[in-house]
């Protein structure tokens, strides 16, 4: 039997790197947010407002580590893994609570998990696909998976698989699951993680206070969280919210715009915080023989592909949309800060020599394309406008498309689009999600793209069984050239997360999959 | 007509335009390209959950029939299930009235506020210094955005000077209306500069009627002239255009509710179109309707009560 304790890194805090100085307890954090939640549960949120807030009032099994790859203890004090990959035993840690003092159960964890698995609840059951059965024991709970799953440990620290009160549960009024769900994400519920509900005005204002009954210890020996409250304010237009920050009506203020850093950087009353991430920016590039409308396409090979991505300065772009936050991407289906995530160096770096010659011996010279857009995205425009000039150097003419969101998906979907664009964040600790999205032909036709490469779909179905982690870092190494040499995407950049803080915050962070992480701030009085 | 069966025979006209309403809502909705179900969901959302909320928005039924699904559950007060916010509609609407109308409210008092007294200044000036100056300034407020003025008003009072908050709505009366005051005074300044032009020219226009040449040679005072008889008989065309205004000072709270954090009925408008909330757009645009429309009854009941001719009519 395979063991991974991993009770020893109990006291590994994922913060302690944040701050030398003595913490202070108490007060309020007033953080300015873009969107409001409309379901913080664990398995039925399904927008980034509500995602990035569950492990606030719900805490996981495992945790994420603030580098987005690292797995830290969370309610389980340790699993392990059967030799052949087919049975996980976790122990719970002793003395956990809910917040109104009643504890956290195996019976709990049986509960919440399942609801987890559950097909007909929330869009993330997928994620627990592995899982045969959950067996609750004295100490914890065992998990039956119908076959071996190397994703299962991250799973385990994702926001889906985040404990829930049964009893709460049982006692919600609703007619269904999702109807109790929705009745219990209300002041009072019983919740494991270090903050609960105090108050909430739909579109408007959040508050948690603090969860007495945390278990997790903060660097002064006390227990998290060290903030009383944090009050969240709704306010949807970016310099409004900037304005709020400066006026010192909030304590924070997220998704800052990359053309404000530079500027509040200089503010010595605002730390400015570029949070590394797992976002992309990408554009999709049409790869099927034929376009929707059975015309010959000029993007099928992969030369023409190539020469579309060489002919793009990338550099320029970085600095011209993300005003220098934003950085390469190295690996062709994730971002850098994605486990498994393999550095070869800027792809495609720009080569204009190289993109004229690969256009002329694919027959892409001398193409139209049409370049789907955004309607009132300024980043798409200009983005057009510098691939309009860049591509025109290599023969190719571009059209512009301007569509709204869903139009754009369904193009996507349908296939009636030459090249678009498109961004990603993971959700998961693991690069199987946004593998499976950019290349695994089966989930969705390799992000639109229609690309469909059989050693690709293969090895991405053989890691998904792969508990040798050397065997399937080869594997993913391998489908990260395979996807660099095809190039179905325009592999545009990285862009990390921009909060800007006041002075006197500490300890907050986002994680790369864009959690935010309340629970060791702390304001400096 | 008595005041009572105007107000009915006006209440009856209300009724087939709000069906008319109803018509052009739902075939509005369905018009906008893009698969809803593609819209609602999130972006790695697969086949099966696409077809759920199909199901669940009865996307797949033939159009008449979600058109009569419609008409039916919508007059029994059943306005369906938001999809963005996984709450009735209903009670979402019923949550965000109330701000969008305190918005209004307070817009259309300080527009009354600012345009009324400088109109007079300004007929009574015609064409002198002071006059060109209070048009020059109002035709500056005309052709500004909104939006843009609220994020002046935003900077200068609120962030640098800090005389009032940076947006959000406050809790009690009085905290709604210091919090309110910027965005209701963004709205004011273009809805009071059309007013201010249309109660000038009126005025003006009155001034010269023979009714007031004859009260003056009556020898009546100059503010019982005014008062009496310019300010009844010119407000008539006023209230007409101050109703009108008002149903577009409605449609600019989705820009000015955005801007200053107010989390009204414009905001969760604007919202649900990008998030294309079949169900919250359909019941937002009927409650827009029935706002506007009760509005418009209100200026006509006041039309009346000034100009007893239009009730007789």
């Amino acid at each position: 039997m395979k063991t991974l304790l991993i009770a020893a890194l109990a006291s590994v805090s994922m913060f302690a790197i944040s701050s030398a100085q003595a913490v202070e307890r108490g007060g309020t954090l007033t953080f300015a947010r873009y969107d409001d939640s409309n379901l913080v549960d664990p398995v039925y949120a399904d927008r980034n407002p509500d995602i990035w807030m569950v492990t606030n009032l719900y805490d996981t099994l495992l945790r994420t580590g603030a580098d987005g790859k690292t797995i830290l203890p969370g309610l389980a004090s340790g699993y392990e893994v059967s030799a052949d990959g087919k049975t996980i035993f976790i122990t719970l840690r002793n003395g956990i609570r809910f917040s109104d003092g009643s504890a956290i159960t195996p019976a709990d964890v049986k509960f919440s998990l399942e609801r987890a698995t559950n097909p007909d609840f929330g869009p993330w059951s997928g994620l627990l696909g592995s899982v045969e059965s959950i067996t609750a024991t004295d100490n914890g709970v065992t998990l039956a998976m119908k076959n071996p799953d190397p994703t299962i440990v991250s799973i385990l620290a994702t926001f889906n698989t985040a404990i829930v009160s049964r009893a709460a549960f049982e006692a919600a009024p609703g007619a269904n699951d999702q109807e109790k769900a929705t009745a219990l994400f209300a002041p009072g519920t019983p919740v494991s993680g270090p903050f609960t509900l105090k108050d909430r005005t739909r579109g408007s204002t959040m508050t948690f206070s603090a969860n007495p009954h945390y278990w997790r210890q903060g660097e002064d020996g006390k227990p998290l969280p060290y903030l009383d409250e944090v009050s969240f304010v709704v306010i949807p237009d970016d310099a409004t919210r900037i304005l709020k920050l400066q006026a010192g009506e909030v304590n924070g203020a997220e998704f800052v715009p990359f053309s404000r850093v530079a500027e509040l950087k200089a503010d010595p009353a605002i730390n400015m915080e570029l949070y590394p991430s797992t976002r992309i920016i990408y554009s999709p590039i049409n790869s099927r023989e034929t376009r929707a409308d059975g015309s010959p396409n000029p993007m099928a090979t992969k030369e023409a592909r190539q020469a579309l991505n060489y002919a793009i300065n990338k550099d320029a772009l970085i600095q011209l949309i993300t005003h220098g936050t934003g950085k390469s991407m190295t690996s062709p289906l994730m971002s850098s800060t994605t486990q498994l995530a393999y550095n070869g160096g800027p792809l495609y770096p720009y080569d204009p020599a190289r993109a004229k010659e690969l256009a002329s011996a694919s027959g892409l010279e001398g193409a139209e394309v049409t370049f789907t857009t955004l309607a009132g995205s300024s980043d798409d425009a200009t983005l057009f406008a510098a691939i309009q000039q860049m591509w025109s150097a290599i023969g190719v003419k571009v059209k512009v498309e301007q569509v709204d969101n869903p139009t754009r998906g369904a193009k996507n979907r349908s296939g009636e689009f030459d090249v678009h664009t498109f961004g990603w964040v993971n959700d998961v600790n693991d690069p199987a999600q946004v593998a499976g999205w950019l290349g695994y032909y089966p989930t969705r036709k390799a992000v639109g793209t229609g690309w469909n490469n059989a050693e690709f779909n293969s090895l991405f179905e053989a890691s998904n069984t792969e508990i040798d982690p050397e065997k399937r870092s080869e594997q993913y190494r391998r489908m990260q050239d395979i996807y660099t040499d095809a190039a179905p995407l325009l592999f545009l950049y990285e862009t990390p997360f921009a909060v800007a803080l006041s002075a006197s915050v500490n300890g907050y962070i986002q994680t790369p999959l864009g959690n935010n992480e309340f629970s060791s701030a702390w304001i400096a009085k | 007509m008595s005041s009572l069966s105007y107000l009915v025979s006006r209440l009856m006209q209300i009724i087939p335009t709000f069906l008319l309403v109803m018509v052009v809502i739902f075939l509005l909705v369905r018009m906008l390209p893009g698969d809803p179900a593609i819209a609602m969901a999130d972006a790695k959302a697969t086949e099966a959950q696409l077809e759920l909320i199909r199901q669940k928005l009865g996307l797949n039924e033939p159009l008449v029939m979600q058109f009569l699904y419609f008409v039916k559950n919508t007059l029994s007060g059943d306005m369906g299930t938001s999809i963005l916010l996984k709450a009735p509609v209903l009670e979402v609407i019923a949550e965000r009235i109330p701000v969008t109308a305190f918005l209004t409210l307070y817009a259309v008092c300080l527009s009354i506020l600012i345009a009324g007294p400088l109109a007079f200044v300004a007929a009574l000036n015609k064409n002198g210094g002071l006059d060109i100056a209070i048009r020059t300034g109002f035709q500056i407020g005309l052709s500004t955005p909104v939006f843009y003025i609220g994020l002046l008003l935003l900077t200068f009072l609120a962030a640098s000077l800090g005389l009032f908050p940076v947006g959000g709505y406050g809790a009690t009366f009085l905290q709604r209306l210091h919090h309110l005051i910027l965005p209701a005074l963004t709205v004011a300044l273009y809805t009071s500069a059309i007013i201010m032009r249309n109660l000038r020219s009126a005025v003006i226009e009155v001034l010269d009627a023979d009714y007031v040449q004859f009260a003056r040679s009556k020898g009546l005072s100059r503010s019982v002239i005014l008062g009496r008889h310019v300010l009844r008989n010119a407000m008539i065309s006023t209230v007409t255009l101050l109703g009108l205004s008002i149903g577009a000072l409605m449609s600019g709270t989705l820009v000015t509710e955005t801007v200053f954090a107010v989390p009204g009925l414009g905001r969760l408008m604007l919202e649900a179109i990008f998030a294309r909330d079949y169900p919250l757009i359909q019941g937002l645009t009927l409650t827009f309707a029935v706002m506007v429309s009760l509005v418009f009854l209100f200026t006509d009941m006041v039309q009346a009560w000034l100009d007893p001719r239009l009730r007789l009519s």
